[in-house]
């Protein structure tokens, strides 16, 4: 699948620049971070290994590393939900309404994180929208704890992450050929056979890239989980917060740091291999 | 033309703002100091009250930059040569002992702060100057629950729910935390109780904060309806037309003094002095201490104003109100944190 369009050599030339301050501000802080892990006090001095086997040999911080993880495929899942019925709506548009979808996917993205994560404080808390409804529906008898759950929680990393995963999807829809989807439906599948034999397959690799932006993205998020979350739920980006912020550890920081980047690479890396072998099945 | 006019202007422009991003301090006029404050109600009240008479009197412009105690260190920490990132620290005691025992910050010049005149000496040390006091206590909303007495009423079955916490990550979330564990028999080095409260709380908590500045958004959305904070909180959301009252335990209100510090390598130390000095100046301590924000002064040669004197009597009073010994803290804080990480994960 990959662009068989040959570029000129000199083309090379003029992603340089792009090169130069990804190497500057990206891959040179990352190379400080992954040798400021490898000391074992917090003023650098003398190089060593304890801060890993200090974190590792800690059943509570494997326990805090599992919760990272497992929010962030809990939001992955919940988002893929809310997600598939906007991009199918999508594919199934006219050029304006696609347009007006398009605004209202982007909409959110313009609004800080910061700003949206507060929002929901309003929302979630016991006199807030969601209660209030829940309330006077006479659905529940008494407001229900919701900020400061892991359930709250999920409920809005989904809306702050819902633009990554359909930004992808909704790409891969527009570049769907609707002769495909018409051609199935000739040859006899009904509309749900055309959805789960054509359309899921061909949007695949959209929404591989899509879970993960939002898998990353989520299990990072420090200001969302720590205001929406509270003090009870713990995952990696806080203990990064403590041990850097607070406490002046940096080594630790840092070790922490790299292996919560490690550990998402990894599942980054399972999430791109199947986005990779779904590929070769249709065209194969 | 009017392309080539347009490119030229689109040029210059760009060349300005490239110039203003690679030489911030430089773009600004020499007698320039760049002040750490607390974000929101310090920086807005230094901003108002004290830069246009800094401005006034010696001609200095006041540059703020909005970061919390723990995060002024750190950033100092993170940039240990070349131009300091700000002139001016103002610290809690905690991350204050940090600064001096990581050689963050210079000695202060008594000849330079003809104002340190009123100031008590117990708010003075070579390293730096009180500018006001923060008195912790109880904040609790009236119209909803009842009035507490003390630390150990936060964790009474009238209140189940209704509570909210918050562990060592702040200052006034520290010092809350060891008078709990004095309340129910422990000390500055036996935290032991306040735990065993914190466990027994668990169940019936209203929220578990991560940070102070979580506590005031939980409050006004009716999350929770009693938490510990200090004054200067009380006084900005009341300010708001949130229905707040302030009581002081039966044990008492411990009591820090927010420090001034000079970072050791700024090279406006004469500038920042001048800048510290109008701080301590009674008339400015006068107007800081109207609430909102309620700064209470440090500065004794300015009469308390009557809702400060409401809550903490008088100069003489406050410089009883209970301290702590922050050089037994910081060793103890990190045990702490993780502590508490571990007794309230759900």
């Amino acid at each position: 699948m990959a662009a068989r369009v040959t570029m000129p050599e000199g083309r090379f030339m003029l992603a340089f620049p792009m090169l130069l301050f990804f190497g500057a501000f990206f891959v040179a802080p990352l190379l400080l971070l992954v040798a400021v892990s490898f000391f074992d006090d917090p003023d650098i001095t003398v190089p060593g290994l304890s801060q890993y086997t200090g974190f590792l040999s800690d059943a509570f911080n494997w326990r805090v590393l599992g919760q990272t993880l497992l929010l962030g495929v809990k939001v992955v899942a919940c988002t893929t939900l809310l997600a598939y019925p906007i991009a199918l709506l999508f594919l199934a548009a006219g050029p304006r309404l696609r347009r007006v979808l398009l605004m209202l996917i982007l909409v959110p993205l313009l609004t800080s994180v910061v700003v949206r994560t507060f929002a929901w404080i309003v929302l979630l808390s016991r006199e807030g929208v969601v209660n209030s409804l829940l309330l006077s529906l006479g659905i529940v008898g008494a407001p229900v704890q919701l900020l400061h759950t892991e359930l709250g929680l999920i409920i809005a990393l989904m809306q702050i992450e819902l633009p990554l995963m359909l930004l992808p999807l909704v790409s891969v829809m527009a570049r769907l050929d609707p002769n495909v989807v018409a051609a199935s439906q000739a040859l006899g599948a009904g509309s749900w056979r055309t959805l789960v034999r054509v359309i899921l397959p061909l949007s695949l690799p959209g929404y591989a890239a899509g879970v993960l932006l939002v898998f990353a993205s989520s299990t990072a998020a420090f200001v969302s989980q720590s205001v929406i979350g509270g003090g009870r739920l713990i995952y990696m980006p806080l203990f990064v917060y403590q041990q850097a912020t607070t406490l002046y550890n940096w080594p630790f920081a840092a070790a922490i740091s790299v292996i919560l980047v490690l550990a998402i690479s990894l599942v980054a890396f399972g999430i791109n291999h199947l986005g990779r072998s779904a590929r070769g099945n249709i065209h194969g | 033309m009017t392309d080539r006019i347009g490119r030229r202007a689109a040029l210059a422009t760009g060349g300005l703002a490239a110039a203003a991003v690679l030489s911030p301090r430089k773009a600004a006029a020499s007698s320039t100091v760049v002040a750490a404050h607390y974000p929101n109600t310090w920086e807005t009240a230094y901003r108002d009250v004290v830069a246009p008479v800094l401005q006034q009197r010696h001609q200095i412009e006041l540059v703020i930059t909005p970061l919390l105690a723990f995060d002024q260190v750190a950033r100092a920490l993170a940039q240990p040569r070349g131009r300091p990132p700000f002139d001016c620290f103002c610290l809690d005691p905690g991350p204050r002992r940090t600064a001096i025992e990581r050689g963050l910050v210079q000695q202060i010049d008594r000849a330079k702060l003809p104002n340190l005149q009123g100031v008590s000496p117990g708010y003075v040390d070579e390293w730096g100057v009180g500018v006001a006091m923060q008195v912790v206590g109880i904040a609790y909303n009236p119209s909803r629950v009842e009035k507490p007495t003390g630390w150990r009423d936060l964790f009474e079955p009238k209140y189940h729910r209704r509570v909210a916490i918050t562990g060592f990550g702040s200052t006034f979330g520290t010092v809350a935390m060891i008078e709990i564990a004095k309340a129910f028999g422990g000390s500055e080095t036996n935290m032991e109780p306040a735990f065993e409260a914190v466990r027994r709380l668990l169940p019936n908590v209203g929220a578990v904060a991560l940070n102070s500045a979580q506590l005031p958004s939980l409050f006004q959305q009716g999350q929770i309806d009693i938490f510990y904070t200090n004054t200067n909180n009380v006084a900005a959301l009341k300010a708001q037309g949130v229905n707040i009252e302030f009581v002081q335990p039966d044990t008492g209100c411990p009591a820090f003094a927010t420090t001034m510090h000079i970072h050791a390598r700024s090279t406006v130390a004469n500038e920042a002095h001048q800048y510290i000095n109008v701080s301590l100046d009674p008339a400015i301590q006068a107007a800081l201490q109207e609430p909102p924000p309620m700064f209470i002064p440090t500065q004794t040669r300015t009469p308390l104003a009557p809702e400060v004197a409401a809550l903490v009597g008088s100069h003489d009073a406050l410089s009883r109100f209970i301290q702590h010994d922050w050089g037994v803290i910081n060793p103890q804080r990190s045990a702490w944190i993780e502590r508490f990480n571990r007794e309230v994960r759900a």
